[in-house]
């Protein structure tokens, strides 16, 4: 018990927990802009999964993590773009075509690589994006090296939260956003065009949903592998509710199911001979937990999940 | 509206009626049949899965035999370990045999015995599964086809038309303890698993009985990521293992999981890693020190060339040290003369049986 007191065990996890965190963070912020504007969508895991893939091949080709990471931020997009089309314009159900887009991308991803890529005995190594210390703030002795020694993406990442945060509730933009999600018919009699807003935010979903894809292959891990998401789409999903669609809860939620998941590895090897199973299930329970006693659905925007239908009476 | 949705619709028929001639008028029949059931296959599942059907031909056509060769795999066939080996041990064999080989990949456990099924409505000879987890699908369908035989890797059922393939788990844990016993510097060893399988039970079991039989201060470590294919889980528990319990030397049963696990390694000096099932290290690899070989083509061919002579089933054949189907990979530099003859030793005593009674 007292390796729990050690200072570098503690370290170790938080830096683990920001680490592990970082790519739901991404995602669940994609879900946040989609479902503010009235679209659920839970295609989340396909487009990280694609994003993931063209991140990597294009990072492998450049040699330029920084053009793979635009690159997944683009397929994101690109992939987004048919849920867009099937649920703005066709009004077609969005959980269904979110889980089509969860059968198809994946599917894509894997193809490609195969394409690309012919059956090797070991994984590909791409290009690895480097961590950029922040000049004086990580020297700080315990608080230097736990926030300011990281890979570009995860400062844009957290600091995309208060962004988003001051996007939503003080900028014009942010509450015609809004709005669209809350009750686009009077949106719409005030003059803001309701289906470029949805179509705008599927962008910005598809963006940032690649990038979280692209983190994956391209900072975390070095290569690719056809589980590298491992349902992290889904763990996003439940962010967002449990966060209540505020960016702040939001990140509340992935850095409590990063240091749950962190933790997790950690008791496995400090308790060997309990289950692993039992501790694998600890971010879960943790999250369903929260869930019942935190989360609540009706806090959500009030028109999400709903066709909007321009000329319905 | 109307008018668009009608011209998209007389489009897609004219693509699909093309494309369906084309398939009709192709030379190659079992592409097509393969193709066309993979299709109703896919239409019943929900998961995806992707179909190849590779015709290869071996290099020397007088040798094509005729035979054909399915694998059914629950994981995907480039995942960097398990999957990926299996393959290039079943197109090895094949080719070495002049065999057709054909896969299937990504199959849900629900699915295992509908394509099975396929495989043998389409006449294929031999139905390789790599893996325990197959042994229920395997029996169901052997069952209903006493003709089709099924190679089940890791299992432990004979019948008329089933063989288990068993490359010997235990020699293999041993094999990586002792290498890891005398690498280690800081007397503290990791191993990861992907599932609680038996046969990694026996490989984590015996890693640490060998490794403590060549240093009795060697502590070991263990995880399980929980899955085969989650390569940053398998990087965070390499690295919590590092930063935590100083580990140096690591093993893993768990595919890509070990690719993640490399990478942490790289991240600090003086960090190794044991590789399997293929030989995956080289003379001047940073990190893998040695891997340990299963030879499951060897095992393959000897399959095929019992369904050739007609000899097939009711027996479990056994890959270890002895029949070569077990053995060590290419030694890194980073390993030093003595320990390698040290080593070599040591492999001579598991082949024996007299390293650990």
């Amino acid at each position: 018990m007292n390796a729990f007191f050690n200072m570098n065990f503690l370290t170790e996890l938080l830096l683990s927990t920001i680490r592990m965190a970082t790519p739901i963070l991404f995602v669940a912020l994609a879900e946040t802009y989609s479902e503010r504007a009235g679209l659920v969508n839970i295609g989340l895991d396909g487009i990280m999964s694609f994003g993931a893939l063209i991140g990597f091949l294009i990072g492998y080709k450049t040699g330029s993590p920084t053009t793979g990471i635009l690159a997944g931020a683009l397929s994101g997009v690109a992939i987004n773009m048919i849920y867009a089309f099937c649920t703005i314009r066709l009004c077609a159900p969005q959980i269904v075509y979110g889980m089509a887009i969860n059968i198809f991308a994946p599917a894509l991803a894997s193809f490609i690589y195969r394409l690309s890529f012919s059956d090797t005995s070991t994984l590909i190594q791409g290009v690895s994006m480097k961590a950029m210390p922040i000049p004086v703030l990580c020297n700080i002795p315990v608080l230097g090296p736990l926030f300011f020694n990281h890979i570009p993406l995860v400062y844009m990442a957290y600091l995309l939260v208060p962004a988003t945060a001051v996007f939503f509730n003080s900028t014009k933009a942010g509450l015609n956003f809004k709005a669209v999600g809350e009750f686009p018919k009077a949106a719409e009699t005030l003059g803001i065009n309701v289906v470029l807003q949805k179509y705008i935010a599927c962008v910005i979903c598809g963006a940032l949903a690649g990038i979280g894809g692209a983190y994956l292959t391209i900072c975390y891990t070095s290569t690719y592998s056809e589980g590298i998401v491992a349902g992290r789409g889904f763990i996003a999903l439940s962010a967002v509710i449990f966060g209540r669609w505020m960016p702040s809860g939001v990140m509340l939620a992935c850095l409590l199911f990063g240091f749950c998941d962190a933790l997790q590895i950690r008791l496995q090897l400090l308790s060997p001979s309990t289950p692993y199973q039992l501790l694998q299930m600890i971010p879960y329970l943790c999250t369903l937990f929260v869930l019942a006693f935190f989360g609540i659905r009706k806090s959500g925007p009030k028109a999400n999940g709903q066709p909007y239908y321009r000329e319905e009476r | 509206m109307k008018k668009t949705m009608k011209t998209a619709s007389l489009i897609m028929a004219a693509v699909l009626t093309a494309m369906s001639l084309a398939a009709c008028g192709s030379a190659s029949a079992p592409t097509t049949a393969a193709g066309s059931s993979a299709e109703t296959s896919a239409a019943e599942t929900t998961k995806a899965e992707t179909t190849k059907a590779e015709e290869t031909k071996a290099a020397d056509s007088s040798k094509a035999s005729g035979y054909k060769v399915a694998m059914v795999l629950d994981s995907s066939v480039s995942d960097g370990g398990w999957g990926a080996s299996c393959y290039q041990a079943m197109v090895n064999a094949a080719k070495d045999s002049g065999w057709e080989t054909v896969y299937t990949d990504n199959v849900a456990t629900a699915d295992f015995t509908t394509v099975m099924t396929d495989y043998a409505e389409l006449g294929y000879n031999l139905i390789f599964a790599p893996g325990n987890q197959y042994t229920d699908a395997v029996k169901q369908v052997a069952e209903e086809y006493p003709d089709i035989k099924f190679a089940l890797l890791n299992g432990t059922v004979e019948t008329e038309n089933i063989t288990s393939i068993l490359p010997d788990a235990k020699q293999i844990g041993y094999m990586a303890g002792a290498l890891a016993g005398l690498m280690s510097k800081t007397n503290n060893i990791g191993f990861i698993g992907g599932m609680e399988l038996d046969t990694t039970k026996a490989k984590l079991e015996c890693y640490e009985k060998a490794a403590q039989k060549v240093n009795p201060d060697i502590k070991v470590s263990s995880a399980y990521a929980g899955s085969f294919s989650d390569t940053a889980k398998g990087k965070e528990i390499a690295s919590s293992m590092v930063s935590t319990y100083d580990v140096d030397v690591m093993f893993g049963d768990a595919s890509a999981v070990d690719t993640g696990a490399r990478e942490a390694l790289a991240g600090s000096e003086g960090r190794y890693d044991i590789g399997q099932p293929g030989d995956l290290g080289s003379a001047d690899h940073k990190i893998i020190i040695c891997s340990v070989v299963t030879d499951n083509a060897a095992l393959l061919k000897a399959c095929m060339k019992d369904v050739e002579a007609d000899t097939f089933g009711g027996k479990t054949i056994y890959g270890d040290l002895s029949n070569g189907c077990l053995s060590i990979g290419t030694f890194s530099n980073l390993v030093s003369q003595d320990i390698q003859t040290q080593y070599k030793e040591i492999v001579d005593q598991i082949k024996a049986g007299t390293f650990i009674q």
